[in-house]
């Protein structure tokens, strides 16, 4: 698995999971060698906290309606591979009509396929990143809590790919037994409260409802019904441009509106809630009341200060910060640590400044695209 | 995909490039501008789309509206060959337009995210690349146009005042005359690619003859006393635009007579005035668009299109024609429509229960598509003899 890095190494990608993955693998497709890059994370599996997560809420498709895979070009995706495959057409025409939804199995053997491929392993370094100092021309990684590897790394590029920093429950419920995050392995008892409105909550009521169980749904307010959480110019440079362009004041408060809970519209949701509504077995609610379970289909803690890394190298830096959010340049690099010798970029969940989804594999690419554009232009890299 | 204006337009002339030199080489190995005027029209067009219509209504662009704009487009430069009388065959022009689509589609969703992994996320920009497009596209244009202009026929000028004929052209030129330009004696073209315009023909066996040209373009000419037709094409490929022709005083003379070039490019007779004559404009197995002339005091037939010819008789005046005043005859197949046609006269001298005062006469097997037309103060208005037919558009 992990190897222990007592050179100087030139990358280093801190997190494992998705976002860290995704950019390894747009790394490895500039031609850097699995030696010049470590990825620290205590766990080598790059979806060990994706799959858990999607098990728990008996996911069997990919949310994204379009072809959301790791791959570091856009094509092929997954769509045409399986086209290929298995010799039909209409994964290319369900793509070509945002209607492609590979499975979740599917996903994870493509992670898999590629994890092999790439030479993922070699480059994984089982330890925890507790701190990340600047230091001239570099930055100083402090490892700690690993199984392999403790001590201090120079490297000249980082990219903080730390996810999310734990999930998020209503204070009030903290306490509560009956209590199970939406994220967290659960069976279902007879009588449910589901709290929130977004895609994790609506998955939770057709799988409860599905399990025969009576849900409330306990919301504070209507979830919106869109494809996708983002207007879709938001993932490209033209709705970008004006996001940059922005006040921070502006941002934060867009950034804030889009996080709002939303699911997609569609039958397939609708037509189960209508059939249990009208069996008495679903209604709305605005607190929960003496169900057997409540779920929290609450999502993540939201803002860099729930994540002790980058918390501390705020603190310690005196970084910009917005609210919640951790100030970015426009290429989820942070700007006051990062110049024509060293690097400090965010990708995933800590990079909404630059990208506002880029908690999606889109936006994992996207800070990963430009990492990997620093890190070509370093002659000392 | 969320284009950027300037990503829409990168892309469309990256994807460009290779269907524009493609054309390029076409136009030198067949020694025609069609190819290049067809990627032109191609390629302006797309390009208006984006900046006019695609920019501001489709901030995102799913994979599949290529499809539904690929034919608003396909119609649009259609349109533009038409209306630009740009001799593109239909065939090879819709491969062309086909082909150029396709590559634009698989480059758009797989050549350019390949070899520029941010392709996507810039919204179709190229980077320096697209930069350098954007410079070397203009720079194309005006090659192309100086080429084009470097290759121009040679111009001849001649000067206001009586030139004695036959002048005859066996080589492309552009025959140009001034204000009071007069050849006595007729022209006869033998070569494709030749303009004559702007002078007056007199007398002569026919006042401009083409004889197997092609490319043949006879603008602002006025022809009379001409012994036989006004203008005599045969095996030939014109278009006559704003021409009067006179022939009056003489019972055995044509205006038009355009023949035996169904094998050609269509012609075109549009915007002429024809006073007398046997027949006012005529073709025999020819394809040709007859629109927008004044015919009238003819003693036959006024337009006729005969001998299996094909085509389209529009927005033409016609009055006082002796017998007929439109006629589509012997297995021809005409489009008829928003012409006025009044005052005919029947022939009674010819006993012939043809020329009874037709307004418009499909006869023997022709197929004539019959449009709103004003057929007025004609005997008989519309008739079909000798199993032909007339059919309402």
């Amino acid at each position: 698995m992990g190897r222990r890095h007592s050179e100087l190494t030139g990358v280093a990608i801190v997190g494992g999971g998705l976002a860290g993955f995704v950019a390894y693998q747009t790394l490895r497709h500039a031609g850097v060698a699995a030696a010049e890059i470590a990825v620290f994370d205590p766990d080598p599996d790059p979806v060990g906290a994706w799959r858990p997560r999607a098990e728990a809420i008996r996911q069997v498709r990919m949310r994204s309606e379009s072809d959301g895979h790791c791959y570091p070009t856009s094509f092929p995706g997954l769509a045409p591979r399986e086209a290929v495959r298995r010799g039909e057409l209409m994964p290319l025409v369900k793509t070509a009509c945002n209607r492609y939804r590979p499975s979740v199995a599917e996903f994870l053997r493509h992670v898999d396929e590629l994890r092999v491929r790439s030479g993922w392993d070699e480059s994984v370094v089982l330890a925890r990143v507790d701190g990340v100092t600047a230091v001239a021309g570099g930055f100083e990684l402090d490892l700690a809590g690993g199984t392999a590897a403790t001590g201090k790394r120079l490297v000249r590029h980082v990219l903080l790919a730390t996810g999310h920093p734990g999930h998020a429950l209503p204070a009030e419920l903290e306490a509560d037994p009956r209590v199970v995050h939406a994220y967290e392995p659960h069976r279902y008892a007879q009588r449910i409260a589901v709290v929130g409105a977004g895609m994790a909550a609506a998955t939770e009521w057709l799988n409860a409802l599905a399990a025969g169980a009576t849900v409330v749904s306990v919301r504070r307010r209507e979830p919106a019904r869109r494809p996708l959480n983002l207007p879709r110019t938001l993932f490209s440079k033209r709705g970008l441009a004006r996001f940059h362009s922005t006040s921070a004041d502006a941002r934060g408060e867009l950034l804030g509106e889009l996080s709002a809970p939303s699911y997609p519209p569609g039958h397939e949701w609708d037509d189960p809630l209508e059939r249990a509504a009208a069996e008495g077995r679903f209604r709305i609610a605005e607190s929960v009341d003496g169900e057997d379970q409540i779920i929290c289909a609450t999502g993540f803690r939201r803002g860099y200060a729930h994540d002790p890394l980058i918390r501390r190298l705020v603190d310690e830096h005196g970084l910009e910060t917005h609210h919640r959010w951790l100030i970015l340049a426009p290429d989820s690099t942070v700007d006051r640590l990062t110049d024509a010798t060293r690097t400090l970029a965010v990708a995933g969940v800590h990079g909404q400044w630059a990208y506002p989804a880029s908690d999606t594999l889109a936006g994992m690419k996207y800070a990963a695209r430009r990492f990997r554009r620093r890190v070509e232009a370093c002659r000392t890299r | 995909m969320s284009y950027t204006l300037r990503g829409r337009l990168e892309s469309r002339l990256a994807a460009a490039l290779l269907p524009f030199l493609a054309s390029s080489a076409l136009a030198l190995g067949l020694g025609a501008w069609w190819p290049v005027e067809l990627a032109g029209a191609m390629i302006g067009t797309g390009l208006a789309f984006d900046v006019g219509l695609y920019h501001r209504l489709l901030p995102y662009q799913p994979a599949w509206a290529a499809i539904p704009l690929g034919l608003l487009e396909l119609t649009a430069t259609m349109a533009l060959v038409r209306l630009f009388d740009i001799a593109a065959p239909l065939e090879p022009a819709l491969w062309f337009f086909v082909l150029s689509w396709a590559l634009a589609q698989v480059l758009g969703h797989a050549g350019w995210p390949l070899v520029r992994l941010t392709y996507a996320e810039d919204g179709g920009e190229l980077g320096r690349g697209g930069v350098g497009l954007l410079t070397l596209a203009p720079t194309s244009l005006l090659l192309v146009l100086g080429t084009a202009w470097a290759t121009q026929p040679p111009t001849v000028h001649l000067a206001a005042g009586v030139h004695q004929g036959p002048i005859v052209i066996t080589s492309s030129q552009i025959l140009d005359g001034e204000p009071g330009t007069i050849v006595e004696g007729g022209i006869v073209v033998r070569s494709d690619d030749v303009t004559v315009r702007d002078l007056a023909v007199i007398g002569g066996e026919y006042g401009i003859e083409v004889d197997r040209a092609d490319g043949v373009l006879l603008e602002n000419v006025s022809i009379s006393d001409a012994k036989l037709d006004g203008i005599h094409a045969r095996r030939a490929s014109v278009t006559i635009r704003d021409c009067r022709i006179d022939s009056l005083g003489n019972r055995w003379a044509q205006g038009i007579d355009i023949s035996f070039s169904n094998d050609k490019h269509p012609s075109r007779v549009t915007g002429c005035t024809v006073v007398g004559g046997l027949e006012g404009i005529v073709t025999h197995f020819t394809m040709a668009k007859i629109d927008r002339n004044h015919v009238s005091r003819t003693t036959l037939r006024a337009i006729s299109m005969t001998e299996m010819s094909m085509g389209e008789i529009s927005g033409n005046e016609v009055w006082d024609a002796l017998g007929v005043g439109i006629f589509c005859n012997d297995m021809s197949m005409c489009e008829i429509e928003d012409n006025v046609v009044v005052a005919t006269r029947p022939d009674r001298a010819s006993g012939d229960a043809a020329r009874r005062g037709y307004g418009v006469l499909s006869s023997f097997h022709a197929e004539v598509e019959l449009g709103d037309n004003e057929l007025a103060t004609n005997p008989i208005p519309v008739g079909a003899v000798a199993d032909a037919h007339v059919v309402d558009k």
